[in-house]
C-alpha cells in the first residue's frame, strides 16, 4: 500500500515537471465553451451558464445528518439550507430559513425560531417547522445519525437517546428516549429547542448541516438510496439532478429557492489527483481548482495561471501534541521548550510554500472569533527554549532519549515531520525519531492512555465559528485533544466552562482569551500553523465572496452574488 | 474435454475460497478501523462500538469469515462499511467501465500487435522490422503514467483533440484506451514476432514450401497457425491484466472504474469492498487462464487437455 502511494506521488511529481516544461513553451488559447449562451452581451451575467467544479473523490455520503467531511457537506450544501447560515463577510450567524434571530428565554435555556413565510422545497411543496423538527431529531437518532450528533448534545434528551444501542434496547425504550428530546415544532412556522444549560453558541449550531431539513417522506421512500436525485429534495439554492457515482454530480438551479441564483448549473467532477485537476483546469474542464503546494511552482511558472491565483483562508490549526502523562512531557518546561523552538514563519515559507499563516495567536486561527494575537506564550525563541529545557527535572529529561514523533503518514506529513525533527535537533539539541502510522490506525494508538504516543501530530478544523467549538470541545478535560494528550487543567476548565455559559458577548470573549492563554502556557500542544489554501479560477467567474467556513464551496454564503460572464 | 472443463470449473470454488481466506486475513491484519476516517476527529467509542456491532465486526475473526463465506454463497456481498451502499451496487457501477476499457484496450492491442509481429517476422532485419521493434521497445519500457502525461499535454492541452477527464463519449475513451493498450500491444507484438520466427524455421514449413505451396498459404495455414499458440497462452493473462489493472489510467483520466474504488477501499479498510473486488478479480483471472488452456488444446492437438 505504501509502495503504491509512493508510486503515485512519483508520477504526480513527473506530471508537475512535465507541466512546467509545457507551460514554459506553450501559450494557452481559451477555446469557446459550450456553456456560453448566444444573445448574452459580453460582461453580462449568463443566466444559463454552467460552472465546472471538482468534488475531489466520490463522497461517502451526502446525507446531511450523516455527513462529516468537507466533500460530503459540500454536496448537501447546494441542496439544503438550515435555520441559520453565516454572513459571507463577517462569518456571524444570520437567519436563513428562519425569518430572524431566535428568541431566547430569560434563563438562556429556550431558543425559539420563526420560519420565513412561504418557504418551499424544490419540488414546490411547503416547508414547515415540522420538517426542521424531523431533521434535528434525526440528527440525535442513534439509528440514523453520524459523527456530528455530538453538536446537538446541548439539547435536552439528545445525548441520552443518541447513546442508546438500537440492538440492545427495546423499540419502546427508544421511543421513550426520543419523546424526551426537547425539539418541538410548536406551529407551522415555529420551532423550539430547550437546552441543558445556557449556551450562546447554540445559534451557530443551528446553521450546521446536522439540522438541514431532510424530509421524512423522502427518507422513508428512498431507504438506503434516499440520497439519489429522485428523493434528495431540499430547500437550498440548487437541486441534485444527476449523480454518476465516481464520475460526477450535477446540480441545477432551484427556482423555488428564496433567492435568485444567477447561473443554471453546477457540475462537480471527481478528480482525485491534484495534478490531473490542474491539467483539466487548463483544458477548460474545470472553472476553478484548488492548488496544492506541490503544484504551486507549475502555476507560478505560467503567467496566465499566476494571474488567476487567489488566496483562500482556512479554518484549521495544526499542532504537535504532547503526552503529558509521562516523561519527558510531564514537565511543562519541556513542553514549552519544544513549543518555543521551531520557527513557524520559516515553516510556512519553506515547507508550505507560503500557503497558510504561522500560528502567532494561540489555538484559534486568524479570521475566527477568539483569535488572540496578544497570546505570545509559545513565540519562537530558541534561547528561552534552551533555558526552559535546562530548568526541567532530570527525571523528565531522561525521557528525551529515544523520543519518537508519531504522525498519520502521507508524503506531506513526512516533509513536515522531517522539518520539525531538524528544528528540534538544531535549536534544542534533542534527537526525535520519526514514526509514521497508517491514518486508519492512528486513533487506536490513543486508546492506551499512559502508553499513548509521546509526541504526535494533531489538528482541529472549525465546525462552526465560535470559541466553544475550539477551546471547550477540544481542550476541556476529556475533550478530543485533551483526551489524547492527557491534559486536564482546573484553571482552564473553569475559565472555558464559565465562558460557555456567559451571555454577555464582551465578557465571554475576554474569558475565552484568558482560557486560551492558559492553554498556550500549559502547552499540552505546540501550535504550528493556521491552514489556508490557494486556488485558481477562470476570469469569467465573478462575484465570489470567500469565507473560511464555506464548506469548500467558494462564495457559498453569498451564492446569489456569483455570476458567469459570457466567454 | 467436457469432463475436463467441468473439473476445472469446479476447481474455481476452492481457489476462490483460498483467495477469500488470504484476503480476509490480510485485511484484518492491517491495523486500524474503517471508522477512523479522520485522525483528528475520531467518533466517540460508543458510536464505533455501535457500528462494529451493526456490521458484525465485534465478532471473532473466524466467525466473521464464516459469516462472509455463507453470505457469498448466497451471492450476498454485504454493505460497504464506509459508503453504506451494497457492494454489488458499487461493483456494478464501476466494473462495467473498467471491463469496457480493458476489452477495448485488448482488442486494440491485438489489432496492432498481430499484424505488426507477423510483418516484422516475415521482413526480418529490414527497416519495417526495426521500426516495429523500436515501437515495441518503447511500448514495453515507457510506463503508462509517463505516456499518460505525454498524451495529456500533447493531445489534450496542445492539440485540443480530446478531453482529459471523464467517461462516456468516444472522445473520452480514446486516450485511456490507447495508453492502456500500448504495453500489452508491445508485449504481444514481440511474442508474435518471436514465435513466427521460430515457426518459419520448422521442418514442416520447409516441407510445405518444397511442396510448392504458395507463400500465402504457407504463411497463413502453416506458420501462423502454429505461431499463434504461444501468443494465445499469453493473451489470457494479458486480458485479465488489462481488465483488472487499469488503476493508474483510471486515476489519470478520472475514469469512474473499479480500480480507483479498489484502492480507496484498501486505504479506508472498507472490508466488504476489498473482499468483493478481490474475489471478482480473482474470478476473472481464473476464467482467463481456463479459457487459454481450453483454446490451447484446440490450437494444438498434441496437447491433450482432456486427459
Amino acid at each position: 500500500m505504501t509502495g503504491r502511494r509512493g508510486g503515485i506521488s512519483f508520477f504526480v511529481t513527473l506530471l508537475a515537471l512535465a507541466s512546467l516544461l509545457v507551460s514554459a513553451c506553450s501559450q494557452q488559447t481559451p477555446t469557446a465553451d459550450q456553456t456560453a449562451t448566444p444573445g448574452v452581451a459580453q460582461g453580462q451575467p449568463d443566466l444559463n451558464a454552467e460552472v465546472l467544479l471538482n468534488a475531489g473523490g466520490e463522497p461517502d455520503t451526502i446525507d446531511p445528518q450523516k455527513a462529516s467531511f468537507v466533500n460530503e457537506i459540500a454536496q448537501a450544501a447546494f441542496v439544503f439550507e438550515g435555520l441559520m447560515t453565516f454572513d459571507a463577510t463577517t462569518t456571524k450567524p444570520v437567519p436563513a430559513a428562519a425569518a430572524k434571530m431566535p428568541e431566547v428565554s430569560a434563563d438562556g435555556l429556550k431558543y425559539k425560531y420563526t420560519l420565513r413565510d412561504g418557504l418551499k422545497y424544490s419540488d414546490g411543496s411547503r416547508l414547515t417547522a415540522k420538517n426542521f423538527e424531523y431533521a434535528f431529531l434525526r440528527g440525535c437518532d442513534p439509528t440514523q445519525s453520524g459523527d456530528y450528533a455530538f453538536v446537538l448534545y446541548i439539547v435536552v434528551g439528545c445525548e441520552a437517546w443518541n447513546n442508546m444501542d438500537p440492538r440492545k434496547v427495546s423499540p419502546a425504550e427508544l421511543a421513550a428516549a426520543k419523546a424526551k428530546v426537547a425539539i418541538k415544532a410548536t406551529s407551522d412556522l415555529e420551532i423550539e429547542f430547550t437546552l441543558t444549560s445556557p449556551a450562546p453558541f447554540f445559534v451557530p449550531i443551528t446553521a450546521l448541516w446536522i439540522g438541514w431539513p431532510v424530509r421524512e417522506s423522502d427518507v422513508k421512500k428512498g431507504g438506503d438510496k434516499w440520497t439519489e436525485p429522485a428523493t434528495y429534495i431540499g430547500n437550498g439554492p440548487f437541486k441534485l439532478t444527476e449523480w454518476k457515482h465516481n464520475e460526477k454530480l450535477v446540480f441545477e438551479r432551484n427556482d423555488n429557492y428564496r433567492k435568485k441564483i444567477q447561473f443554471r448549473k453546477i457540475t462537480k467532477l471527481m478528480i482525485n489527483e491534484s495534478s490531473v485537476a490542474l491539467a483539466a483546469y487548463r483544458n477548460n474542464e474545470l472553472d476553478l481548482v484548488g492548488v496544492a503546494a506541490t503544484d504551486l511552482r507549475t502555476v507560478n511558472a505560467d503567467p496566465e495561471l499566476k494571474s488567476q491565483l487567489i488566496d483562500v483562508a482556512g479554518s484549521c490549526t495544526t499542532y504537535y501534541g504532547f503526552n503529558v502523562r509521562r516523561p519527558p512531557f510531564d514537565d511543562p518546561n519541556i513542553r514549552l521548550a519544544f513549543a518555543k523552538s521551531f520557527d513557524r514563519v520559516a515553516f510556512v515559507k519553506d515547507v508550505q510554500q507560503g500557503i497558510g499563516k504561522p500560528a502567532d495567536g494561540g489555538f484559534i486561527p486568524l479570521g475566527f472569533p477568539g483569535y488572540d494575537n496578544t497570546d505570545k506564550e509559545q513565540l519562537y525563541d530558541p534561547a528561552a527554549a534552551k533555558a526552559l529545557l535546562d530548568k526541567a527535572s532530570p527525571a523528565s529529561k531522561a525521557g528525551l532519549t529515544g523520543l519518537k514523533y508519531t504522525f498519520a503518514s502521507s508524503s506531506n506529513a513526512k516533509t513536515r515531520a522531517e522539518w520539525a525533527q531538524n528544528q528540534w535537533r538544531t535549536n534544542l539539541g534533542v534527537t526525535v525519531e520519526l514514526d509514521p502510522v497508517q491514518s486508519t490506525a492512528y486513533s487506536a494508538l490513543f486508546k492506551k492512555g499512559q502508553e499513548a504516543p509521546q509526541l504526535f501530530s494533531l489538528g482541529w478544523c472549525a465546525d462552526f465559528p465560535d470559541q466553544q467549538n475550539w477551546h471547550s470541545t477540544v481542550w476541556l478535560t476529556g475533550g478530543l485533544s485533551a483526551g489524547r494528550t492527557g491534559y486536564s487543567s482546573k484553571a482552564f476548565d473553569d475559565l472555558a466552562r464559565q465562558a460557555d455559559k456567559e451571555s454577555d458577548p464582551a465578557k465571554r470573549d475576554a474569558l475565552y482569551n484568558q482560557a486560551g492563554k492558559q492553554l498556550s502556557k500549559d502547552a499540552p500542544a505546540a501550535w504550528v500553523d493556521y491552514d489556508a489554501g490557494k486556488r485558481i479560477q477562470k476570469p469569467w467567474l465573478k462575484g465570489i465572496t470567500d469565507n473560511p467556513m464555506d464548506y469548500g464551496i467558494p462564495g457559498y454564503f453569498a451564492m446569489e452574488k456569483i455570476f458567469v460572464v459570457k466567454h | 474435454m467436457l469432463k475436463y472443463t467441468i473439473r476445472r470449473l469446479l476447481l474455481v470454488i476452492p481457489t476462490l475460497f483460498f483467495v477469500a481466506l488470504i484476503t480476509f486475513g490480510l485485511a484484518k491484519a492491517a491495523p486500524g478501523s474503517p471508522f477512523d476516517r479522520n485522525p483528528d476527529k475520531p467518533p466517540k467509542q460508543e458510536v464505533i462500538d455501535r457500528w462494529n456491532r451493526f456490521y458484525g465486526l465485534d465478532k471473532p475473526v473466524y466467525e466473521q469469515f464464516a459469516m462472509y463465506v455463507v453470505n457469498v454463497a448466497k451471492l450476498d456481498f454485504g454493505l460497504s462499511v464506509v459508503r453504506q451502499r451494497p457492494v454489488v451496487e458499487i461493483i456494478g457501477q464501476g466494473f462495467p467501465v473498467t471491463a469496457q476499457l480493458g476489452l477495448q484496450a485488448l482488442l486494440l492491442a491485438l489489432a496492432v500487435a498481430l499484424p505488426l509481429g507477423v510483418i516484422s517476422a516475415l521482413k526480418q532485419n529490414t527497416i519495417i522490422d526495426y521500426v516495429s521493434l523500436f515501437f515495441a521497445t518503447i511500448g514495453t519500457t515507457i510506463p503508462s503514467f509517463v505516456m499518460a502525461i505525454f498524451f495529456i499535454y500533447f493531445f489534450a492541452l496542445g492539440l485540443k483533440l480530446f478531453p482529459i477527464t471523464g467517461w462516456g463519449t468516444p472522445q473520452h475513451m480514446v486516450m485511456p484506451t490507447i495508453i492502456l493498450a500500448m504495453g500489452a500491444a508491445a508485449f504481444l507484438a514481440r511474442i508474435t514476432r518471436a514465435s513466427m520466427l521460430e515457426a518459419i524455421r520448422q521442418d514442416y514449413v520447409r516441407t510445405a514450401r518444397s511442396k510448392g505451396l504458395r507463400e500465402q498459404v504457407v504463411v497463413v495455414s502453416h506458420v501462423l497457425k502454429n505461431a499463434l499458440i504461444p501468443v494465445a497462452t499469453v493473451v489470457g493473462p494479458a486480458a485479465a491484466g488489462l481488465i483488472t489493472g487499469s488503476f493508474i489510467i483510471e486515476t489519470f483520466f478520472s475514469v469512474p472504474g473499479m480500480g480507483r474504488e479498489y484502492v480507496r477501499s484498501i486505504l479506508a479498510l472498507d472490508y466488504p469492498v476489498i473482499m468483493g473486488t478481490t474475489l471478482l478479480y480473482a474470478f476473472f483471472i481464473i476464467i482467463a487462464n481456463l479459457s487459454v488452456d481450453l483454446v490451447y488444446g484446440m490450437l494444438d492437438p498434441r496437447i491433450k487437455v482432456a486427459k
